[in-house]
């Protein structure tokens, strides 16, 4: 006792007693701010993007078919795995339900769609249809009256833009590459004669316009976008980070589409207002200055050229009274709106605030500024598996998000979907439905589907990719290759009873757990159970479902984990040879104490205890000071730069915690690398001859 | 007054010890044939030209070197037959050492010097420890400096510590190689004298080599050697006579 007590006396006041202490111990402290800092921070991502991942879509673990030919990728936004279907889901949520962790199971199919929509004059074209076919029915009105006048002059509106476009055309290109005919198509409808006859037969008159002015416009777009097909209420309840920004939820067992903010944001928002509070966010939360910034810059040139979408949305009212309050505002006398819009939008940064502000009071009220309102219908197209088109109309209720992840592209790629269209629009018909199916065949005299062409059926369609036209599922769905009409139509209204919801194809299923730490054990659990009762799932952990990105994040932690080990070694070889060092010059003393009767196990200790007191002393500063820097990261929050870095910090600051696991680490380390180093030095000074004493100084 | 008593069994005895290094090639003889018996409580200087032999003999009887042929046996046990564990514990407990260079160490006060041999027997607690200490630190004149450091000592100090250490474990024999050598002459009479104090007090056997004539003739008795052999062992030589006329 009191030996070890002389030791480590000995050890205290030879910490400081040689230079080479101050090498071995900045090398420790360094090391151990690293692993302090680096572990925190590792671990911090790891939680936070486990958050994104099993918060947002993932669920801790996804089950799928064992009879895929890939694997489950969930966040690989365009090229969909080729997964093969669970044909009913009803048979297996019991059973993974039946495993003692799992809290919930919540059925999915990620997919890809697009949806198209027309151009400005489509839709307006589309509101005077109704409000002209309104007055057909008999509708006298007033209000309608000034409705048709108010959707004429902003149609004529539309066309003298595009006369002028043309005329821009004209100038710069030679006059042979513009078709005569679309010129004289725009004569005619800009002309005093078709607007004054236009009453006289409204419905020839929007024929006209619809077929021969509308293609002129190219801004009809075509829209992708992935979606989890998913049982809406289910996932609400299992996924508690999503919430809806924009409108409402779907009605429980409804059909319908949410839409992620981030897309509704990206993709449907008028560009130049989307790109108005991009800069106004760069400036204002990112500390960014638009003369400095070449992305920035890009926008505003953007904005200044790409006016149009704003002018064709003003109906000549709004036209007139935005003239005016831009000339006010601008202080100028230019009465071309075009001219007034691009000055307005030539933004810097002692203007940008005030001109966005202005933005949203005085413009944005006058123009749609998405292109899809909560409430809209939209037809959705989808490429089924077995290769045909399938359309259906899907009504967008609103847009939602996940909580702290509302920046983030990755976690906000994916729009939500009900479970029913998710499977009309995957084309896959259950064996119930297929035998209904037959039933109506037989009874319109449609003959029996071969045995052999029966999963061509199942899918919605017996041609390959590409040879098959489109199929509607509409007011006149085919479903199964059969006429439905009416009885389509009922389905496509009524909300599904959760039995319906359940009892049909699925993709995968997330499995939420109570208690996630024991992930791996309830893993196993669930393979036996689909083992035992023939289910052919196979079971993977949300790192291994996030595909790509869960690989991203094994080589992340891989990397820096290799970076730590060569650190290690480094550490070990330097302070290894500094010990040495250190011992070497300590001969006489070590000889001295062996002379007066120390054992060599004695001297041992001595340099190891040294060592290891050195380690921990100075790796006790680079943890405080790791520590300091840590909690001082996770008051501030490290910002995650880029969108990409949302996901992966889960919110728009990483908040780094302090990890106990990374202390106990960095402590086990220190001993660890200490006495690994000091062991062989340790050795060395054993075989130390007392002999060594008797030898003058120098 | 004869202070030692040669016909008690002797606490050292070499007999027939030869002691080579080999460098290389050649091979050095540092010992030739050697038979020395020393008993209990003697003072005896060695002395000799350099070279001749001295430190390797010291080492021997220190028990910190082995002999190539021949017996040591020290306090009665032949040192041919012990480990190097028990060699350890040979010196921990029978022999004292004092350096020519003191060998203090550093980071340890006087104190804590001295005591140190103590806390490796683990035989004494911590009361009695110090009581030991203290009361050697009296005896060697430096009981007011025990909290100092070596590097706050003169050389002679230093060498006073280093004998109060040697001494602490009331050892059979104090070794001590050249241990003027580092002093001016008049420290270095002091320090033999302080060395001959305490080998009547604590009767003591002291060994040490020295070349300085001065120092010399503080010794009761000199062992002179020459080229790895003993050629004059002085008064011993003649005391035993003496006792060999007496009887
Ligand atoms: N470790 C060694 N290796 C080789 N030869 C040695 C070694 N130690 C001593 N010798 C040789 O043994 C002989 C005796 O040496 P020793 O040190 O015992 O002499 P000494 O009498 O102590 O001399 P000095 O008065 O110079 O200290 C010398 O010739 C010396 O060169
Ligand atoms: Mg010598």
């Amino acid at each position: 006792m009191s030996e070890l007590f002389l030791l480590i006396q000995i050890a205290i006041r030879n910490l400081f007693a040689s230079f080479l202490n101050f090498v071995i111990g900045g090398i420790i402290l360094m090391g151990t701010l690293l692993f302090v800092v680096g572990g925190s921070l590792l671990s911090s991502v790891d939680s936070a993007m486990s958050k994104s991942i099993t918060g947002s879509i993932a669920g801790h673990v996804q089950v799928y078919s064992d009879k895929s030919k890939e694997e489950l990728s969930l966040f690989s936004n365009w090229t969909m795995p080729d997964i093969a279907a669970v044909p009913d889901f009803s048979k297996i949520k019991p059973a993974l339900l039946s495993v003692d962790n799992v809290k919930t199971v919540v059925p999915m199919g990620v997919e890809g769609a697009n949806m198209t929509y027309g151009n400005t004059l489509d839709q307006t074209l589309d509101k005077l249809r109704k409000a002209v076919n309104a007055r057909l029915a008999g509708d006298r009105s007033p209000a309608l009256n000034e409705r048709i006048v108010s959707l004429k002059d902003h149609v004529r509106r539309i066309v003298t833009v595009i006369q002028e476009d043309y005329k821009k055309l004209t100038v710069m290109a030679s006059t042979q590459s513009i078709d005569p005919q679309e010129l004289r198509a725009i004569e005619k409808a800009a002309s005093a004669e078709f607007w004054n006859s236009f009453d006289a037969d409204a419905l020839a008159h929007l024929e006209f316009m619809e077929n021969k002015i509308a293609p002129l416009l190219p801004d009809a777009d075509l829209i992708f976008f992935s979606y989890v097909g998913t049982d809406l209420d289910s996932f609400r309840g299992s996924f508690d980070r999503m919430e809806i920004v924009d409108g409402q939820m779907v009605p429980p067992g409804g059909r319908g589409l949410l839409l992620s903010k981030y897309v509704y944001e990206n993709q449907f928002k008028l560009k130049t207002a989307h790109r108005l509070d991009k800069i106004y966010e760069a400036l204002h939360d990112e500390g960014k200055t638009i003369a400095s910034d070449p992305d920035l810059q890009l926008m505003v040139k953007q904005n200044r050229s790409q006016t149009r979408e704003i002018l064709l949305q003003l109906d000549p009212l709004s036209s007139q009274r935005t003239t005016k309050t831009l000339q006010g505002f601008l202080k100028s006398s230019e009465n071309d709106l075009a001219t007034l819009l691009t000055t307005f939008f030539d933004t810097n940064d002692a203007n940008f605030i005030e001109r966005h502000g202005f933005f949203y009071k005085e413009i944005a009220p006058l123009i749609e500024l998405y292109r899809i309102r909560p409430g809209d219908t939209m037809p959705i197209n989808a490429f089924t598996k077995s290769g045909y088109i399938q359309s259906v109309n899907v009504k967008v209720y609103g847009t939602f998000q996940f909580k702290g992840l509302e920046k983030s592209g990755l976690a906000g790629g994916m729009s939500l979907m009900d479970l029913m269209t998710f499977r009309d629009l995957y084309g896959y018909v259950t064996p119930e439905r297929m035998a209904e199916s037959n039933q109506l065949k037989k009874n319109t005299g449609v003959k029996f589907v071969e045995r052999d062409r029966a999963e061509a059926e199942l899918f919605g369609g017996s041609s390959v990719v590409g040879t098959g036209g489109e199929k509607k599922i509409d007011d006149q769905a085919e479903m199964g290759g059969v006429k439905y009409s009416a009885t389509a139509r009922a389905l496509m209204n009524r909300p599904y009873s959760r039995d319906e919801i359940d009892q049909g194809v699925v993709l995968s299923a997330a499995v939420i757990l109570k208690d996630p730490s024991k992930m791996e054990q309830t893993m196993r659990e669930i393979e036996a159970v689909s083992k035992k009762n023939g289910l052919g799932l196979r079971v993977v952990s949300w790192q291994k479902a996030a595909g790509q990105l869960g690989q991203f994040v094994f080589i992340a932690k891989a990397v820096l984990y290799f970076a730590v080990f060569i650190i290690f070694v480094v550490a070990l070889v330097i302070i290894n040879n500094a010990v040495m060092m250190a011992t070497l010059q300590r001969v006489r003393e070590i000889g001295t104490m062996r002379a007066l009767g120390a054992q060599k196990r004695f001297v041992l200790k001595l340099v190891l205890i040294e060592t290891l007191l050195l380690g921990l002393s100075f790796g006790a500063v680079g943890t405080l000071l790791g520590s300091i820097l840590v909690k001082w990261m996770g008051h501030n929050g490290i910002p995650a730069g880029s969108e990409f870095l949302y996901f992966f910090f889960s919110g728009p600051r990483l908040y780094v915690d302090l990890g106990i696991g990374s202390l106990i680490g960095a402590f086990i380390s220190i001993c660890l690398v200490t006495s690994i180093s000091a062991l062989y030095p340790a050795i060395i000074a054993t075989r130390v001859s007392p002999v060594q004493a008797m030898h003058a100084e120098d | 007054m004869p202070n030692a008593d040669t016909s008690a069994s002797p606490i050292v005895s070499i007999v027939n010890v030869s002691k080579e290094y080999t460098l290389g090639e050649t091979v050095v003889p540092a010992l030739r044939d050697i038979n020395l018996s020393v008993a209990p409580s003697e003072f005896i200087s060695i002395a000799g030209p350099s070279g001749s032999g001295k430190t390797t003999l010291l080492n021997l009887i220190g028990c910190v070197d082995t002999a190539t042929t021949g017996q040591v046996i020290i306090a009665g046990q032949d040192t041919r037959n012990l480990s190097e564990r028990q060699l350890t514990e040979l010196r921990l407990h029978t022999i004292g050492f004092i350096f020519q260079s003191f060998n203090l160490v550093p980071v340890l006060s006087v104190f804590e010097n001295v005591e140190f041999p103590l806390l490796l027997q683990r035989k004494l607690g911590s009361a009695e420890r110090k009581q030991r200490v203290m009361d050697l630190l009296t005896k060697v004149g430096l009981a007011d400096r025990a909290k100092h450091r070596p590097s706050e000592l003169s050389g002679g100090q230093r060498q006073r510590v280093a004998i109060a250490r040697a001494l602490v474990t009331r050892p059979k024999i104090v070794l001590a190689d050249e241990p003027t050598a580092n002093l001016d002459s008049k420290t270095g009479e002091n320090i033999i004298d302080l060395m001959k104090e305490m080998n009547q007090i604590e009767k003591t056997t002291f060994i040490f080599s020295t070349h300085d004539a001065k120092v010399m003739a503080h010794a009761n008795s000199i062992i002179r050697m020459a080229d790895g052999k003993i050629v004059e062992d002085a008064k011993r030589s003649t005391k035993s006579r003496d006792q060999e006329i007496r009887a």
